[in-house]
């Protein structure tokens, strides 16, 4: 047993807390509209990065706040419960995941010059693994950086990289030595917007979280300085594997939140309207269907809390992310379908939102790792 | 059990496919020859914070530490020594 207490500190609490009124008075207006339109709300991240939710696990001396990584968890968690845009808190989940990257492998120099405007939400960041022909298989990536005296002659084609069409710095993973495979071949680099042979696609159409900007990167014969490298040569993958503990314990408080607000939207909707004389939460048929999602949503907080306390301690955390992920992911979604047919006709129509919340979970099951990758992951983990 | 022997066992128990620990030499490549790869390092990370209570980060998270009982001993004393 790794976590015995998961009661918030009044700290925590009044984070929590003040995040969640400033989502919902301030992000959540409008939504249906962006949601329609797939547009990214600039202004809202100014708002967010003003509330200071990009700073949060960074150093004061880099221009962060200076909490624990259990106390971020805890407010992007309150996040996922309050904010309606999805798309929105999943930008900043990336935002933020790029950043720890930065700090854990940046040299000083960069986690000075970077981390500052990344903190304050000034530039955007996004990081590219994905390519058309890998996905689970990320590994398979063809993107390669050829070093040449001073620089790295960067090619390939990323492709659905979250925040990659509105990405002022892009955290890229390319194959810088193919005599090697995976584990020294691959390495890791920061680069810009305005770099030589850098460009960008459009937003790609989705069917959920659509406010999240998620598109294609071209790097044809890219350009960078060595000081570029994130880490060391040929620690891509090494690199990778942290980011996805980090990853993998962020989005998953996002995900719980909403399986959370779904679940108070269904119990709401399920006390309100009546069927034969009587409230359908008196059918077990719909009591049930609520009762199994509270019970999801118990144990995700669980397997969340324990996940986050590890990486609280710096410690590895590849099982427990992995369990986290899977679990929340799939309870959300099957929560949202439960959702939908709890509200009959109506979660159908879009101005119950439940449909929305449905789109958006759809991708959570295969973004950072398919369920069935984060299976393979536990199984290996396991011992098999 | 010296350091090397724990890692050395714990290597062949969970990593090598036959798990023959008399098999598996000091400076055999371990990520050359695939008995490392990138599921194994998590299990070998996770084996070593709590065997030890190491915790590997950064710049010592390369390859180059990784690539042979040797390697992994090494980096091992090395923390241990802090």
């Amino acid at each position: 047993m790794t976590i015995t207490n998961i009661t918030f500190s009044s700290e925590q609490e009044q984070l929590r807390n003040a995040v969640m009124n400033f989502a919902r008075n301030e992000l959540n207006p409008g939504i249906a509209e962006r949601d329609r339109a797939g547009s990214f709300p600039r202004d809202l991240w100014e708002k967010c990065a003003k509330q200071r939710i990009l700073a949060l696990p960074f150093p004061e001396k880099f221009g962060g706040d200076g909490f624990d990584f259990l106390t971020t968890v805890s407010v992007f968690h309150a996040l996922g419960y309050a904010c309606k845009d999805s798309g929105l808190v999943h930008a900043l989940a990336s935002q933020v995941i790029c950043g720890i990257q930065l700090l854990l492998f940046g040299d000083e120099s960069q986690k000075a010059s970077l981390l500052p405007d990344l903190c304050s939400g000034k530039l955007i960041y996004a990081q590219a693994i994905t390519e058309p022909c890998s996905g689970s298989d990320a590994f398979a990536m063809q993107t390669n950086a050829i070093k040449q005296d001073e620089q790295y002659i960067v090619n390939g084609t990323k492709t659905m990289i979250s925040n990659g069409p509105i990405a002022d710095n892009v955290i890229v993973f390319a194959i810088s030595d193919k005599s090697k495979k995976a584990f020294g071949g691959v390495s890791c680099f920061i680069i810009s917007k305005e770099a030589t042979g850098f460009s960008k696609g459009k937003p790609l159409e989705k069917m959920g979280l659509r406010t999240l900007q998620n598109g294609e990167l071209f790097f044809n014969d890219c350009t960078i300085p060595c000081t570029s490298l994130l880490g060391r040569a040929g620690q891509g993958m090494m690199i990778f594997n942290e980011s996805m503990e980090w990853e993998r314990t962020l989005i998953p408080a996002l995900l719980l939140g909403e399986q959370e607000r779904v679940l108070d939207e269904c119990v709401k909707y399920a006390k309100e309207r009546s069927a034969f004389g009587q409230p359908i939460a008196k059918f077990q048929a719909v009591s049930h269907k609520i009762a199994a999602m509270k019970v999801n949503a118990e144990l995700g907080r669980l397997a969340l809390y324990n996940v986050a306390y590890l990486k609280n301690q710096r410690k590895h955390a590849a099982l427990e992310s992995s369990i986290a992920k899977l679990f929340i992911s799939e309870s959300l979604k099957q929560a949202c379908m439960e959702a939908i047919q709890i509200h009959g006709g109506y979660g159908y129509m879009t101005e119950f939102e439940v449909e929305r919340e449905l789109r958006d979970s759809v991708v959570s099951t295969i973004y950072s790792g398919t369920s069935e990758m984060q299976a393979n992951i536990i199984a290996r983990l396991a011992g098999l | 059990m010296s350091t090397k022997e724990i890692i050395r066992a714990f290597v062949s128990e969970e990593l090598l496919h036959d798990h023959n620990q008399n098999k598996l030499q000091d400076e055999d490549q371990l990520i050359e020859n695939g008995i490392i790869d990138s599921l194994g390092i998590m299990t070998l990370l996770v084996f070593l914070e709590e065997k030890f209570s190491i915790q590997v980060s950064g710049d010592d998270l390369v390859p180059e530490n990784f690539s042979s009982i040797t390697a992994i001993s090494s980096l091992t004393e090395r923390y241990l020594k802090k």
